[in-house]
């Protein structure tokens, strides 16, 4: 293990040349670019055993990716909002063939209009579709989400695609200080490959033909059972991860609680600003403000006793860096479903690269403690001002 | 070649029992290619007829192991096969196999993205001339006049021509066939299965209900297409073209059988008046004057 300052980017490149993936499917989309220019110049250096496949949109980087799986070998890809979108068909097809692959979204706004920064719709719009959903806060848990994914997915309890988050910009780009593994440490850690099906001239299986109705919904029930057995896979997996490879971080628990013991409220987040919620709440607690933070890191699969244990005497507020039109919040959703009966709130802020920093957060746990009206969208005071311009009839 | 027929018995690639229609032309394509391309393939299915004549999950009338998956996903998921056999050390040939709107319509970025990179795959389309397994709707790849459920009255514009679009693309291999003739078929497979990089084979699929002909002259109306030169037969190996015996005689406009003949023993023709069939015979005459130069030598695609 060794400390070095990159970016998460870097450290999920890392992560995958650490892994051992054989076959990645690869096309450019911001904010994720940099992981598979990163790669290919590591395989340039020769220093990565992986075959690179250019490929021409994001629908075929997560077709190759899945045809390289299907064959038998560790594969992995990554995207970002239009691209996920893109790719939204075969992100559902992987999943379905209960076939293992890996992949990171660096979350973006989805146009129109065009944005290129970071809220969380295009990771949250694939919760049905059948992939573990982790999302890190920073770029070291990024790496240590990513090395995990392998194992995971590759658990015969589980034997499913994980996708990995991680804030674009935020994460993706700013450097910071990461324990960087050594190959011995994820070697120990990463058991060869394993998968359910394999595409073999030796034994010729059909993958993803027609099937009855009853066999249909038969393999529907198997994916909603995995995931719900994937929740003690992912537990292990965490626990050796702090044993053989890193051993800071806390993976013994699908979420994280911070300060939630004693207190009054729980702001629950995710995602790189979960930190920013941190610091806002120790400043909180300063002026005798009972509150705590309540960290989802796993969307899918949702980790229902782990919420209501964390959250149920506690009044709730749920911020969402993502919004279901016309609904709300899917992480307030979320929650919502898990304690009926609670007290919880839900803001929708920081969409399209909104800056919401330790002092916004302050701001909104204070106006949620003291009940105003209104609160579901918040903006930061600057961004208040300013009149929508476009569409030019909209009021 | 020497494939005997207790050979073509004992291949047994095809099993019994498939969900095909009565005088199925990609049934036959079927038996035909997988008796050339015999063992050490991986079959990767698009959404089409042949993602339904395989029969129910999990089993298969195909003897090799399928990847079927999402319409325009083919050509990148048989490039990930070729990549993790090749990290295997497998020498295994990953084969698209495809219909006409797979590969003119909603597959052409992924099939020419896969060529550009010269893939180590093969690409069978086989063409019937629409969307048969949705029940005969017009694709990239219909003839003019042609009439099918969404074009009632006749299609306006003419067939894209895939193989050129390929030949464009300088790939090693592409090659055009027809279920009519089995043994230039299977010639054709057994050499693009050697081939290292990308090959491309469109083979001329009639389809009995979607043409409305008698489903027992699937064959026949497959020879006549390439006898009146509709469909050509040839080869496009490293730049240099070469025709297949059987259609020879197009390269001359005066030994070509008439097109009517081709259009008359098929429904879908029935309303075309002289103008369309007037726009069919100069699209064949355009092909085949472009096939004329290139096997001359006089033109390079």
């Amino acid at each position: 293990m060794m400390e070095k300052v990159i970016s998460g980017n870097d450290a999920v490149a890392l992560a995958v040349k650490l892994s051992r993936v054989k076959v990645t499917g690869i096309y450019p989309i911001t904010p994720q670019t940099y992981i598979i220019e990163s790669l290919s110049e590591m395989k340039d250096r020769g220093e990565l055993e992986t075959e690179i496949i250019r490929v021409e949109s994001e629908h075929s980087a997560m077709a190759a990716t899945f045809g390289a799986a299907a064959a038998g070998v560790r594969a992995y890809t990554a995207t970002a909002s239009q691209g996920l979108l893109y790719m939204h068909e075969m992100v559902w097809w992987v999943a379905g063939s209960r076939i293992p692959v890996v992949m990171t979204v660096g979350t973006r706004a989805v146009g129109p209009p065009w944005n290129i920064w970071n809220e969380h719709t295009d990771f949250m719009s694939e919760r049905d579709s059948g992939w573990i959903m982790a999302f890190a806060s920073t770029p070291q848990e990024a790496m240590d989400l990513s090395i995990m994914a392998f194992r995971i997915t590759e658990d015969e309890r589980v034997f499913l695609p994980m996708m990995v988050g991680m804030d674009g910009f935020i994460l993706s780009h700013t450097k910071t200080r990461v324990y960087v593994p050594s190959q011995e440490e994820v070697d120990s850690y990463l058991p060869p490959r394993r998968q359910p099906y394999v595409l073999d001239p030796e034994d010729p299986i059909a993958m993803g033909n027609m099937f009855s109705p009853e066999d249909y919904m038969k393999l529907r029930e198997s994916i909603h059972r995995a995931q719900i057995a994937s929740k003690e896979v992912i537990v292990e997996a965490g626990k050796e991860y702090m044993k053989r490879v890193v051993p800071i971080g806390s993976y013994s628990t699908l979420n994280e609680s911070y300060k939630l013991e004693d207190a009054d409220y729980a702001v629950v987040v995710m995602g790189a600003w979960s930190l920013d919620a941190m610091q806002a709440v120790d400043e909180l607690r300063k002026e005798w403000l009972k509150v705590g933070v309540y960290r989802i890191r796993f969307v899918r699969p949702w980790a229902e006793e782990e919420v209501v244990k964390a959250l149920k005497d506690k009044s709730v507020l749920v911020l969402d860096r993502s919004v279901s039109f016309g609904r709300g919040g899917q992480l307030y959703t979320e929650v919502k479903a898990s304690l009926p009966d609670a007290d919880i709130k839900g803001v929708i802020t920081g969409l399209g690269g909104v800056s919401i920093g330790k002092n916004e957060m302050k701001a909104i746990i204070r106006k949620f403690v003291e009940r105003p009206q209104g609160i579901e969208w918040f903006y930061p005071k600057e961004v208040g001002k300013i009149e929508l311009r476009s569409p030019r009839y909209i009021k | 070649m020497s494939l005997g027929v207790r050979d073509i018995l004992n291949k047994h690639k095809l099993m019994p029992g498939t969900s095909a229609c009565p005088g199925c032309p990609e049934n036959i394509a079927m038996r035909i290619i997988s008796t050339a391309l015999g063992e050490n393939a991986v079959f990767v299915v698009v959404a089409g007829c042949s993602s339904v004549i395989q029969g129910m999950g999990p089993n298969s009338a195909y003897n090799y192991p399928i990847l079927n998956v999402a319409f325009a996903a083919g050509p990148a998921a048989a490039s990930g096969i070729a990549a993790a056999m090749r990290t295997k050390g497998k020498n295994v040939k990953a084969v698209v196999w495809a219909g006409d709107g797979g590969t003119a319509d909603i597959g052409m970025a992924s099939l020419s993205g896969a060529a550009e990179r010269n893939e180590d795959i093969l690409y069978i389309c086989v063409d019937n001339e629409a969307y048969m397994n949705t029940g005969g709707q017009r694709s990239g790849s219909t003839p003019i006049g042609a009439s099918t459920t969404t074009t009632p009255s006749g299609k306006r514009h003419n067939k894209k021509n895939i193989p050129f679009i390929m030949m464009a693309h300088r790939v090693p291999y592409v090659a055009t066939a027809s279920v009519g003739y089995p043994h230039d078929l299977m010639e054709k497979i057994k050499k693009a299965k050697e081939i290292r990089g990308f090959s491309y084979v469109q083979v001329l699929c009639p389809d009995p209900y979607g043409w409305m002909f008698e489903p027992s002259k699937t064959a026949e109306v497959a020879k006549l297409a390439v006898q009146t030169c509709y469909w050509p037969l040839f080869e496009y190996e490293n730049g240099v073209l070469r025709i297949s015996d059987e259609c020879l005689h197009c390269l001359d406009k005066r030994t070509r059988k008439p097109i009517e003949e081709f259009l008359k023993i098929q429904g879908r023709f029935k309303h075309v008046d002289q103008q369309k069939i007037k726009e069919l015979e100069e699209y064949v005459d355009e092909m085949w004057e472009k096939l004329r130069l290139m096997y001359k030598g006089n033109l390079k695609l």
